[in-house]
């Protein structure tokens, strides 16, 4: 009698378990749905593409080819061209926006209304399209800049355009590093600074020695997701610079082989090695950042 | 020199660094704003007085370039509609599906939860180049490129990776007290997560109603590569082709830039807060 009375609980506890194991499934399946259509199964669909010798996407004629497709991008010279610009503008790009964001977050990091009203304006840029950026910006060089400083607006000449866009991305989302970093700022706790005053430290030794370690988890985030941001950039360039060689960008270059020239096969390629490019230097610079953090 | 005096100077000289903090951030800010205050200049200005005076407060302010990008051709108003129909049903599907997603993935340890965590949050590595060609072809097949639906699917789509990762931070945070005692009071999944978990949830999807707009609305990337028709334009892609066919008319091409930015910045100044503090809170543990 005990025996099986025992027996109808776990029946019971196991019915219950799997009903929740259900609904948790349940639960996760519409996200899941949405991920696996949009991202991960064109993702997979997406490498097998990279082997073949697939022209257009109006074609069903592919072959394997094997490697060719990469050995064809790595000797390209448009394709070395544009991972050139998009390296330099990703670098100029990252670099600045961290630097400004991080300013302007030893700047405005206190809570006080002032504070908190130069926030919100410094944050502005970073809800405008990508594209709108560009375009009011080629109006500020041509009509700010050049009359300013009586010189020709950067996206007007090959040498300068690259950076002439890595400033627009500056201004765009060097607001959102600034948020970034006050976030960072705010958890350090205030004694921190009181031992080192204490101990002599000046403004600029609590700066390198208290705030800067302290910061490295900002560091990290921002560093690697403006790397993300920098090594897609397609939206400055097709709104400025679409017929400028020296502006084409790696994510350009990718658009172009796959929906203008009919080489898809190589387009994809291209675009499996960005990410791969992508992956491993978030890795790296993730790497650099974790083994100088240290505990709050 | 008395004690008292010392303490006055010392407090004078705090209170004008002081001034100088605010001075030089009033003046960063004004320098940043600059692009705006063009926009805005540009777009009520008559195209006569834009090319003598590029900079100044116009004379005569008019809002007739607005009139005329309504209403000369039709591209702004599709963009429009086409921009509203597909931001806003997208912001609310993620808001559901992801803070449904989060809540199981923060509160299941298991291998398998652990794994699926890891396979959704790894979009946030994946560029959209790598994925436009099958993503495109997949919804050709199924009848979606250049519809309202099939953009609403493919934005959803690549906001979940980052929604995932940044509400599951968040539920984290909050304790599992409520739910345990409204699961005790016989209270199901469902009801639990309704009733109890989604209203604790208002800050961080108030951020997310805001961010994920901002992306949605402003995205020319997936657009240009899933919306082919003109029909189905945006307002980024409108934009564009607006801004080539009318360089000579730039207080147009202003005006139309101002009006698509104008819902942006009305959710914006409205739910501020909201978005300061929720893109600090996913920062630290993101």
């Amino acid at each position: 009698m005990k025996y099986s009375k025992d027996n109808q609980l776990a029946r019971g506890r196991r019915v219950r378990q799997l009903k929740t194991q259900g609904t948790n499934l349940l639960f996760l399946l519409p996200a899941f749905a949405l991920f696996a259509y949009v991202v991960l199964i064109p993702f997979l669909q997406g490498i097998p593409y990279s082997f073949t010798n697939w022209k257009s996407i109006i074609s069903d004629k592919k072959e394997f080819n094997g490697l060719h497709n990469y050995i064809l991008m790595l000797k390209n010279t448009y394709f070395q061209q544009a991972f050139v610009h998009t390296l330099t503008f990703t670098v100029i790009y990252d670099i600045g926006a961290n630097v400004l964001g991080l300013a302007f977050a030893l700047l405005l990091f206190q809570n006080s209304k002032f504070a908190n009203a130069c926030r919100t304006m410094m944050f502005l840029p970073f809800t405008t399209a990508l594209t709108s950026a560009a375009i009011v910006w080629s109006y500020v060089y041509t009509d700010v800049y050049s009359v300013l400083f009586g010189a020709a607006s950067p996206l007007g000449q090959s040498s300068q355009v690259v950076a002439g866009m890595a400033v627009i991305a500056i201004w765009r989302d060097m607001g959102y590093c600034m948020l970034i970093y006050i976030a960072g700022l705010k958890a350090i706790p205030g004694d921190y600074y009181e031992a080192a005053t204490l101990d002599g430290a000046n403004t600029l030794q609590r700066f390198t020695n208290v705030t800067l370690p302290l910061l490295v988890p900002s560091f990290t985030s921002n560093v690697t997701l403006l790397l993300a941001w920098g090594l897609r950039c397609f939206d400055y360039p097709m709104a400025v610079a679409r017929n400028m060689e020296a502006a084409q960008t790696s994510a350009m270059f990718i658009y172009d082989y796959i929906f203008g020239y009919s080489k898809a096969g190589l387009g994809q390629a291209s675009a499996v090695m960005l990410t791969i490019v992508l992956v491993l230097l978030t890795r790296v610079v993730t790497y650099f950042f974790r083994k100088s953090e240290v505990e709050a | 020199m008395t004690g008292e005096q010392i303490l006055q100077r010392q407090h004078r000289r705090e209170r004008l660094a002081d001034a100088t903090k605010k001075l030089v951030c009033i003046a960063l800010v004004c320098i940043t704003l600059i692009p705006f205050y063009i926009s805005v200049i540009y777009s009520i200005k008559y195209k006569s007085e834009i090319t003598i005076n590029h900079l100044a407060w116009p004379k005569n302010p008019t809002l007739d370039n607005y009139i005329r990008v309504i209403t000369e051709n039709e591209q702004f108003l599709v963009g429009l509609k086409n921009s509203v129909l597909t931001t806003i049903p997208t912001i609310f599907l993620l808001m559901i599906v992801c803070s449904m997603a989060a809540w199981v993935l923060a509160r299941n340890n298991t291998r398998f939860y652990s794994l699926m965590y890891t396979v959704m949050t790894m979009g946030t590595l994946i560029p959209f180049q790598c994925i436009m060609l099958p993503l495109y072809l997949n919804m050709y097949k199924a009848g979606l490129v250049s519809t309202n639906l099939g953009f609403i699917i493919a934005r959803s789509g690549l906001q979940v990776s980052i929604s995932i990762l940044v509400i599951t931070s968040f539920v984290k945070t909050v304790p599992r007290e409520l739910e345990q005692a409204a699961e005790i009071d016989g209270c199901g999944k469902f009801a639990t997560f309704w009733q109890i978990v989604f209203p604790l949830l208002k800050p961080i999807n108030a951020t997310q109603l805001v961010l994920n707009t901002v992306y949605v609305w402003n995205d020319y990337n997936t657009a240009v590569v899933l919306l082919r028709d003109k029909a189905s334009r945006t307002l980024p892609l409108a934009q564009i082709v607006y801004f080539n066919e009318n360089t000579a008319e730039l207080n147009l091409a202003f005006a139309f830039f101002i009006m698509a930015m104008l819902p942006i910045l009305i959710l914006y100044f409205s739910l501020q807060r909201y978005v300061v503090s929720g893109v600090m809170a996913g920062a630290v543990k993101g």
